[in-house]
């Protein structure tokens, strides 16, 4: 599904955030990425996802190359993913439903199936009532759950999450978590980076830990 | 295909809903290139109506050759042969004093004038058509007619309409120049319009492409947004065109019908305004599509 050889990231300021990494995720697999602040499970987040490039090694995809596919072929990548973002990067111009109707309407996809959709969604992570509200009113918890919704409308066979529970109470932290369980219980393989050990506990599944840039032994 | 349909049935309605969005903005930038587009277009019209104007003169190299006011016929005779025999003379027609006269008594406004005369005061004439028109070769047959006897004048009174002629094709040129000027401006402006959307919907574009938007998804609400802005300009145009000629088009005509003229201002055709709004919506594009392409240049990881 996703799979890193020989890895490496380098900015152009000279750091190196990822430095050899060769891993595999299979289909179906629920991973966590741990690691201390600065460790690159940010960076390798983004070439999974296709947002950078790496500068040497690979990252396959779906059998797919990313460093060597075109700008269509990339953003067709991306919509085969699910991404739930360390900043949500919710747009506070619309409301909910907008928000989480974004993918869809990148995928052209009609206004009856679009409603649909969205609402399937929005009940999945208990925000269907608030589907009006502007996403500025609603709280820390609410915005992550929101920004998940707006990963899973597109029914994606990936979940790729950074750092989900970042800034939560502990227990608003649970239920974030049990989501991503529930997905993977119904096949959808999940990546989830995070450094919360109350998260990882409760996730107990396959964990790959990054220490400065390399996997750590 | 379905997908397609629906995808710009979004863009579209994004792009209006913008517009919609800003009044005011929209207005403005609509005023302003309507406004540019509106000189050539008016410069055009205007020179159009020139051009058919002084398509209506005679501009056929024609020479007049005046008579003494007392010549024999034995003299107009000789004369005749001799203009004849001329290596660049084509054609010799003779217009007798009587024939010059008859004909100024139809001009209406001479009638009273020259039934005031008790004498005909107009000489024989000679018409001549040239065989080569060129100002040098005209200038050594002026010299070879003068030195013939019982010539008094010669008019070449063409020379001012080949003037009017090879001005209306420099004006031609300058219309073209000035459009193509006016038209790099409304791309520009156009793009910075575009320019200032983008940067109020940097979050969006920047989400989109995140969650797996190609560039032609990004761009086309801006395309419709640049080209509708475009297409309202030019109907601007057209219509600050047509209400000048309205405007003006009455004094015009009233002018020239004192004249003895029925000419009178034309208005842009049909077919000429739909092209000018047609051309004017592609610039509109165009200037979108410039301004989305460097943005995304920048922002793109490829």
């Amino acid at each position: 599904m996703i799979s890193f050889s020989n890895t490496v990231k380098r900015y152009p300021n000279g750091f190196e955030a990822l430095r050899g990494v060769s891993l595999s995720i299979e289909k179906g697999e629920i991973v966590a990425l741990t690691g201390h602040s600065g460790a690159g499970k940010s960076t390798l987040l983004r070439l999974a996802a296709g947002i950078e490039l790496a500068s040497q090694g690979s990252v396959l995809v779906n059998n797919q190359n990313v460093s060597q596919l075109k700008e269509a072929g990339l953003a067709v990548m991306r919509r085969s993913l699910g991404l739930v973002f360390q900043d949500h990067k919710l747009l506070f111009d619309r409301n909910v439903f907008e928000n989480v109707a974004l993918p869809l309407s990148i995928a052209a996809f009609s206004h009856i199936e679009t409603g649909k959709r969205v609402r399937a969604a929005l009940d999945k992570v208990g925000l269907l009532n608030r589907e009006k509200a502007d996403p500025i009113t609603l709280s820390g918890g609410e915005q992550q759950r929101l920004c998940i919704a707006r990963a899973i409308v597109n029914r994606p066979a990936t979940l790729i999450a950074d750092e989900p529970t970042g800034n939560l109470d502990p227990e608003y932290a649970e239920t974030i978590i049990d989501l991503f369980k529930s997905f993977n219980q119904v096949g959808v393989t999940v990546l989830l980076a995070t450094h919360d050990e109350i998260g990882l506990a409760r996730l107990s599944c396959r964990r790959i830990t990054l220490d400065h840039g390399k996997l750590a032994a | 295909m379905k997908g397609w349909l629906i995808a710009h049935g979004h863009a579209c309605k994004r792009a209006l809903r913008r517009l919609a969005l800003q009044p005011t903005v929209t207005l403005l930038s609509v005023l302003v290139i309507g406004i540019a587009i509106t000189l050539p277009l008016g410069l055009y019209v205007a020179f159009a109506n020139v051009s058919a104007a002084a398509s209506r003169i005679k501009t056929e190299p024609n020479v007049n050759v005046y008579l003494a006011l007392i010549v024999t016929e034995q003299e107009t005779k000789e004369l005749e042969r001799k203009l004849k025999s001329l290596s660049n003379v084509d054609r010799v027609t003779f217009v007798s004093r009587e024939t010059a006269l008859a004909e100024m008594k139809r001009v209406a406004s001479m009638g009273d004038l020259l039934a005031s005369l008790e004498t005909n005061p107009l000489p024989h004439a000679f018409s001549i058509r040239p065989k080569a028109s060129d100002p040098a070769t005209l200038e050594i047959l002026r010299a070879e007619i003068a030195i013939l006897p019982k010539v008094e004048n010669i008019a070449m009174d063409f020379e001012w309409a080949q003037k009017l002629n090879r001005f209306s094709t420099f004006a031609e040129r300058i219309v073209l120049l000035l459009g193509l000027l006016l038209a790099a401006a409304v791309v520009f402006v156009t793009g910075n319009t575009i320019r200032l959307q983008i940067l109020t919907q940097k979050d969006e574009i920047e989400v989109s492409q995140l969650i797996g938007a190609t560039r032609r998804f990004i761009r086309r609400p801006f395309l419709y947004f640049g080209a509708t802005q475009g297409l309202l300009a030019g109907l601007v145009a057209v219509l600050a065109v047509m209400i000048f000629i309205w405007w003006a088009g009455a004094e015009v005509h009233a002018l020239t019908v004192s004249y003895g003229s029925d000419f009178s201002l034309q208005a842009p055709t049909l077919q000429q305004s739909l092209v000018v709004i047609l051309l004017s919506g592609l610039l509109g594009w165009l200037g979108a599509f410039l301004s989305v392409w460097m943005y995304l240049r920048r922002v793109s990881i490829r």
